[in-house]
């Protein structure tokens, strides 16, 4: 283990780590939004639309993520729709955790008991005063933990996309192995810069459910 | 058309994928149950490491460990080629994963049931064989089918390493095409096989509720909820 070596790809790796974060922080955020109107879809009792996105969600989960990707980076440009590698990753990266996202929160949205629609009822909510006050912040809530596992999953998912060439961290380990022939040291600190991103990002969803889990003695 | 002309190329890849697969599934119940075992152990200069090396795999990106079991086990002295690398990388994985979902499923049972075992003249793997497993089976069953199914879409993985399955024969196909006929047919080969995908992880989980139907009720099997009066229970016969 040569540690100077490290040192001197340091500021690679960095740069590599910085595309990694930029990929799944877009693809986090579009999928809980897509996750979160998708659930919202597949109960809301309109037959055709529910079909749809249980027919995408169950694609999506049978199916290779690697597939996906040469899918959409390969596959799409000759039907037309051509995208740079990096907004196909975004794509891909959303399209997969999407598909997990919507299942998280659709539990979500089934543990809160349907009591809670007579309570807000009995105290004069209207229906989107219920739904955006009462249902959305206790289905959030029971939909935290298994959010924050696709979360951990969507970072660590970003790594495949290596293989369309997207310069992320582990791009630039194998990138740089193809030259200096340094396989132990470039893994060892892609594998410690991974683990460091994924105990942080659920150490901070341990706090947040802490937090949260105080329901109304919060502050 | 395109997919039927080269049929045989693609099913060669299809076979390789299911071989390999197959693979991967054997070895990752293998790791499951070793690292299971490891976790269980009561001294904790056993389950420590374990735990670590568990958690370590879980939480690096798959594909980092599919590459660094093909680039840095050279280095260890160990050259592998590209069809056991990833079938060796992906079991481990499969294995740190399963190994949680078997510990999960073999705690949930409750400790009566192993002293009724004991009891009983049960012991050790006898007992864990006999009243324990089929018990945690319930538990067991629908995360680990969700892993298989996770173990064969892995299989796509040696692709990146070049190992000739179904994936990697969709791109060299697409790729030979390209140049000889002008023109990518990358969206209908990758189609293809997505769905080719799909209709094999299907298959595992239809396969998979029917296993689980099976295990839910356990004591409808067979006849012997009561014992019959003349058989006498393997426990009380003189041993000779």
């Amino acid at each position: 283990m040569n540690f100077t070596y490290i040192l001197e790809a340091l500021p690679d790796l960095l740069s590599g780590l910085k595309m990694t974060l930029i990929v799944s922080f877009l693809a986090i955020l579009l999928s809980c939004l897509i996750g979160v109107l998708g659930a919202i879809l597949r109960t809301s009792g309109i037959k055709p639309l529910q079909y749809a996105v249980t027919a995408y969600v169950e694609f999506i989960r049978g199916t290779p993520y690697l597939v996906q990707i040469f899918f959409i980076f390969y596959g799409l440009p000759s039907l037309g729709l051509r995208f740079s590698i990096f907004w196909s990753g975004v794509i891909a990266l959303t399209a997969w955790a999407s598909a997990f996202q919507i299942e998280n929160f659709r539990a979500g949205l089934a543990a809160v008991g349907s009591g809670m629609h007579d309570a807000s009822a009995s105290l004069g909510l209207k229906r989107w005063q219920h739904s955006v006050f009462v249902v959305l912040p206790l289905a959030a809530r029971a939909a935290l933990p298994s959010s924050m596992n696709t979360i951990v999953a969507t970072v660590k998912n970003s790594a495949y996309l290596q293989a369309i060439g997207l310069v992320e961290l582990t791009f630039v380990a194998v990138d740089r192995i193809a030259y200096d022939f340094r396989a132990i040291e470039m893994f060892a600190s892609i594998c410690v810069i991974y683990l460091i991103c994924v105990f942080s990002i659920s150490g901070l969803g341990y706090m947040v459910e802490r937090r949260l889990s105080r329901p109304f003695g919060g502050r | 058309m395109l997919l039927l002309e080269f049929r045989s190329f693609l099913l060669e890849g299809l076979l390789n994928t299911l071989f390999l697969s197959s693979v991967m599934i054997a070895g990752g119940t293998l790791f499951a149950v070793i690292f299971a075992a490891g976790l269980s152990a009561t001294s904790p200069w056993l389950r420590r490491p374990v735990y670590g090396l568990v958690e370590c795999l879980r939480d690096i990106p798959l594909m980092v460990t599919v590459l660094m079991v093909y680039f840095v086990l050279p280095h260890a002295g160990l050259s592998l080629n590209p069809f056991w690398s990833s079938a060796l990388s992906v079991s481990v994985w499969g294995g740190a994963n399963g190994a949680h979902i078997i510990r999960a499923g073999l705690l949930a049972v409750p400790l009566g049931q192993r002293e009724a075992a004991m009891s009983s003249g049960l012991r050790g793997w006898k007992a864990l064989l006999l009243v324990i497993v089929p018990q945690a089976m319930p538990i067991i069953l629908p995360p680990y089918v969700s892993l298989v199914t996770s173990l064969l879409q892995a299989s796509s993985l040696g692709a990146v390493l070049g190992v000739n399955e179904l994936l990697r024969s969709a791109q060299i196909l697409i790729e030979q095409t390209t140049i000889a006929r002008g023109g990518s047919p990358a969206y209908l080969v990758y189609g293809s096989i997505l769905v080719v995908y799909f209709a094999l992880c299907w298959t595992i989980s239809a396969f998979g509720a029917k296993l689980e139907r099976h295990f839910a009720k356990p004591y409808q099997r067979g006849k012997a909820t009561v014992p019959h009066s003349e058989t006498v229970p393997a426990v009380l016969q003189p041993s000779t």
